[in-house]
């Protein structure tokens, strides 16, 4: 996967003997069919990304430098205070912190699990295969909140589901050292199969002949798997990744059902955060100036895992 | 293709299913009623007459609660004046104050909508003053002349709210215990708790007293050790002192040396008594109506909160807080405000539906002519409020007071901060949210005012 | 022999994760059919001890769950169509046609992918309020209607495609219009599939924004409805239960259907 358009060289039909072009024409100009169609589509992106993103960035981007409260009506130029203010809160760095780490553990275990499941899926030796299929894919296609719901009621100290079953005794929503654990938990539950399916999609599309090869010169399964089949998942992996970066930096639901944030703010993350400076106290300026702050570290994230995919891939070729 | 139209055909039985509903609009009425009664004794209203030129006419009355004793307010109106329709839309408490001041100041919103007075200073500047005879409403509702501000009234309280311990009849009986044991200092609630909690080793059988996630209530009883919210100016708040610290001690001792009840034993109170796991809580009147309508199964009784010495009366006995009656969206179009003027003056004269809305939320109602209702004065929890005479208002607390506190008792409760600390904290936090929003106290407006002692 | 204890080692595995994944939804459904005093009974029982089909009654009376749910699938299904025709037709005028500009517009465009909602939210809020659309469907559908995912998953998939096909159309003298109806939209059935499920689910699941937009119980989506469900009738939990069953059903029907398509058209999406 990549997001450089291809090569021009390749869009070249290629010539073929029994097809003779009755006029030759330049595809780079195109007909006036072609044109229509063309401007049309560039005209609405370009409306709607104008009109739904780069506005409203701009007005964030604006708005982040003013005491914005849309109640009052107050629309102050304070010049870099909410930035300084949100980078001095202790709050702040620590759901900044707390966001990383619930991204990195979810996200961890959304590739293992998703890569694991989907490669014994994948395997011949499976009986049942669209049984698990639909089955692993199930919790992701519930809503999130319907989720959440179910979750909060496992995770009851006294009648969930969780602690009767295994006779356990933590209070898990609550109890600080368990809370963001058992949001995490709920999480990664909902999404591995998301994983499983892209890793199946992945694993659908590799050559047979690569493994064939692979075979005759002897290697084994564990072998084939780790130096063929694994580098053929790289892009899969780097896909699963960076949209899993994208939607945990902004998880921001489980938090709202299961814990409010709470106990304190042992699980307040950033998007939440940013929610309750917006929509509970209204200081949209702030709010603003930390949703930027959030933009940055996506945009920094997003990118590092691209060049360390590129970068991989650069050794695996030369 | 044949996905694609699959799709289209979803699609268009979607429209079918969704297109249908909504509309009922009332009907026009020809003719004024004639020959109702006028209801009310010093504020009236006569409802011989035609509203809206009998025209039909659609408005908007949101609320967080209470949907059914409101929406009754609602259907006798429509039925003296059937051209007209209220519609009531009830949301959650967090909804309704994340979209309701957002509504208003786009400039839309609902014609009528409920208040809570902690919202005073977001929700006051869009309320349009209600066409009453300010005169004959301060003659039939206590404290209605406290919110006359220039001769003019937006919201006035249709009942008082405090706090009272709730316990489990069944239970009570099961302990041994009788009406006569109900404890009136703390020390006494304490040896009452530990009788009605049961264990099975380490492990909570049942809690005797629970008070998880109800800090926002627990956390302000502070008055009883004599101590106010604010300092003396009124504007500063100064809940960062001994009194609220041994309040909060007191209960956490409950739980770490009675052991009474534990932090991780039924997470929220409310459900926890509820569902028949604890004995005791303490909450606020409005739980009356919940337990009604989400636990009918519980036979609950109340009684008023302990002091720590029975033979001394406290400095206030706790908070109470008023609820407020319904506000007019000052934006809505001028027919629609005509209707919602007209409607709160029959609401404000209507007593049967009053009654029964003031039962609901266990209130001390402040409709004069509600007072010696024998159905009220019945109620067990208007009982149990006894003379609202040491009882302190401390104005309309702005959100952050109780939102703050709540965070600093589950810093302390699970997150092993010290008490100290945790309270200064939450007192930084609302210092500086005032500090936007602005708000003077009311508590120097108490009969028994004394400061905080240092 | 071998493979046969294999074979039923790794089975055995995969089936007893697919317990674990599955357990929630059983002691959901399961629960849905609990009288309310057996849900917060101390003692708990996987199975109830006496069935009731009150919880699936009540929610439609309290809640008309029905019309929110007719809602959903309204929303969902306009909302996917719409972006399937047009990050079809984005997608192929991006991968067949050259122009200036064109790795800028795919840049800009799959760029929007990364935007935290934090960001656009606020202003989008105030936009779409000052433009009067609130409690009005356009407010949830106009955001949604170009995906900057859609169009990155259909470009991928144009690939596929053969030029050839195309030259070949238009020798015949086939408009472009005619060309992407005819030929590329049925050549990209798995892409579209996959898309489908995709843009199906973020919309069904979608809970902020509907939630600012919508005022009005009656046109509120399942899932804001759901918290407003559990708001006022917090410890209606067999209603939740039921409410939830229901709500998951249609999605889950749904991915059934275009199950095998789906996996196809990710790979042929995803993976250059």
């Amino acid at each position: 996967m990549t997001l450089t358009t291809r090569p021009k060289a390749d869009k070249r039909p290629p010539e073929k003997n029994n097809v003779i072009p009755r006029k030759p024409r330049s595809r780079k100009r195109g007909n006036a069919g072609e044109r229509t169609l063309r401007n049309t589509v560039i005209i609405v992106i370009g409306a709607s990304l104008l009109l739904l993103t780069a506005y409203p960035i701009g007005l964030a981007f604006v708005g982040s430098f003013h005491y914005w409260n849309p109640l009052s009506g107050a629309f102050d130029f304070i010049g870099l205070e909410n930035y300084t203010d949100l980078l001095s809160s202790g709050e702040f760095w620590s759901s900044l912190l707390r966001t990383g780490v619930f991204s990195v553990v979810v996200i961890f275990f959304r590739v293992a699990l998703g890569l694991a499941i989907a490669v014994a899926i994948f395997s011949n030796l499976t009986r049942g295969k669209a049984i698990f299929r639909t089955i692993f894919y199930m919790p992701t296609v519930t809503p999130l909140v319907a989720v959440a719901y179910i979750w909060q009621m496992m995770y009851n100290p006294q009648t969930g589901a969780i602690n009767t079953f295994f006779g356990l005794d933590i209070n898990w929503l609550y109890d600080p050292n368990f809370a963001l654990p058992s949001i995490i938990g709920m999480t990664i539950w909902k999404d591995f199969g998301y994983a499983v399916i892209l890793f199946l999609a992945g694993l659908h599309s590799i050559p047979e002949d690569a493994l064939e090869a692979a075979s005759v010169d002897g290697a084994n399964a564990w072998q084939r798997f780790w130096s063929i089949t694994l580098p053929l998942l790289a892009p899969m992996t780097v896909f699963v990744v960076i949209t899993s970066i994208i939607s945990y930096l902004q998880a921001f639901v489980q938090v709202l059902v299961l814990t409010q944030g709470g106990p304190g703010t042992s699980t307040q993350l950033i998007s939440y955060l940013i929610y309750e400076q917006a929509f509970v106290k209204y200081d949209f300026g702030y709010a603003s100036a930390a949703a930027f702050v959030l933009l940055i570290f996506t945009a920094l994230l997003t990118l590092i895992s691209f060049r360390l995919s590129a970068g991989r891939k650069n050794s695996l070729e030369g | 293709m044949k996905i694609m139209r699959a799709i289209a055909s979803l699609g268009a039985a979607a429209v079918l299913l969704t297109g249908c509903g909504g509309g009922g609009a009332g009907t026009t009425v020809e003719k004024a009623p004639s020959g109702q009664p006028i209801q009310g004794t010093n504020l009236t209203y006569d409802p011989n007459k035609l509203v809206n030129d009998g025209k039909p006419i659609e408005l908007e009355w949101w609320m967080w609660d209470g949907d059914k004793q409101f929406q009754a307010f609602a259907d006798s109106y429509q039925e003296l004046h059937p051209n007209v329709t209220i519609k009531t839309v009830n949301q959650p408490w967090e909804a309704y104050w994340t979209k309701l001041p957002l509504q208003l100041q786009s400039g839309k919103g609902p014609a009528l909508f409920n208040i809570h007075n902690s919202y005073d200073a977001t929700l006051s500047p869009y309320l349009e003053s209600y066409d009453v005879d300010l005169a004959a409403l301060e003659k039939d509702y206590n404290g209605a002349a406290a919110h006359v501000v220039d001769e003019k009234v937006k919201y006035i309280d249709y009942g008082i709210m405090t706090g009272l311990i709730w316990y489990n009849k069944a239970m009570w009986a099961e302990a041994g215990l009788t009406e006569k044991d109900y404890p009136k200092n703390w020390e006494d609630f304490r040896g009452i708790a530990q009788k009605l909690t049961k264990r099975d080793g380490d492990t909570i059988k049942q809690a005797g007293f629970n008070f998880n996630a109800a800090y926002n209530s627990l956390g302000f009883l502070q008055y009883q050790n004599g101590y106010n919210l604010m300092a003396e100016d009124a504007v500063t708040p100064a809940l960062d002192n001994p009194g609220t610290l041994q309040n909060m001690q007191y209960f956490l001792d409950l739980y770490n040396v009675d052991k009474v009840g534990s932090k991780d034993f039924g997470p929220k109170a409310i459900e926890s008594f509820g569902k028949g796991q604890s004995a005791m809580i303490y909450e606020w009147g409005h739980l009356h109506g919940t337990l009604d309508k989400n636990y009918p199964s519980i036979d609950y009784g109340t009684f008023q909160t302990p002091v720590p010495d029975a033979n001394e009366t406290p400095y206030a006995f706790d908070r109470y807080n008023g609820e407020s009656t319904p506000g007019i969206n000052a934006g809505a179009d001028e027919a629609q405000k005509a209707i919602a003027q007209d409607f709160m003056n029959f609401f404000l004269t209507d007593k049967e539906d009053m009654k029964n809305l003031v039962l609901n939320y266990s209130l001390a109602p402040s409709y004069k002519v509600l007072a010696d209702d024998p159905d009220i004065a019945a109620n067990p929890v208007v009982q149990a409020l006894g003379s609202l005479d040491r009882y302190i208002w401390p104005g309309p607390m702005p959100a952050t007071f109780e939102t703050s506190i709540t965070k600093a008792w589950e810093d302390v409760v699970y997150n092993g901060v010290d008490p100290k600390s945790a309270i200064a904290g939450a007192q930084k936090t609302i210092a500086s949210d005032l500090a936007k929003s602005g708000f003077t106290s009311a508590e120097p407006g108490y009969a028994h005012y004394a400061p905080s002692p240092r | 022999m071998r493979t046969r204890i294999a074979s039923g080692v790794l089975t055995s595995l995969l089936a007893m994760i697919g317990i674990v994944t599955v357990f929630p939804f059983l002691w959901m459904v399961l629960s849905a059919f609990k009288p309310n005093s057996e849900i917060n009974a101390a003692e708990q029982n996987f199975l109830p001890q006496s069935w009731t089909f009150e919880n699936f009654l009540s929610i439609q009376e309290n809640f008309d769950f029905l019309r929110l749910f007719g809602n959903s699938v309204f929303l969902s299904v306009t909302i996917t169509a719409i972006v399937l025709y047009t990050s079809a037709l984005a997608g192929f005028v991006i991968a067949k046609y050259e122009f200036r500009g064109r790795g800028l517009l795919f840049g800009f465009t799959v760029g929007t992918m990364m935007i935290p909602w934090a960001v656009t939210i606020i202003p989008r809020y105030t936009m779409f309020v000052d433009a009067g659309l609130q409690d009005n469907y356009l407010s949830i559908i106009v955001p949604a209607a170009i995906s900057g995912f859609g169009i990155f998953m259909m470009r991928q998939n144009m690939h596929a495609v053969p030029d050839e096909v195309l030259e070949a159309a238009r020798i015949d003298g086939a408009s472009e219009i005619r060309i992407f109806h005819r030929i590329v939209l049925p050549m990209s059935t798995n892409a579209i599939a996959a898309l489908a499920i995709f843009q199906f689910l973020w919309v069904w699941d979608d809970y902020l924004w509907p939630y600012l937009m919508i005022n009005d119980n009656a046109n509120q989506v399942l899932a804001v409805g759901l918290t407003t469900f559990a708001g006022q009738y917090g410890t209606d939990y067999g209603g939740l239960f039921a409410a939830t069953t229901i709500s998951i059903l249609p999605v889950i029907v749904v991915y059934i259907i275009f199950q095998r398509r789906f996996i196809a058209g990710v790979a042929s999406a995803a993976v250059k």
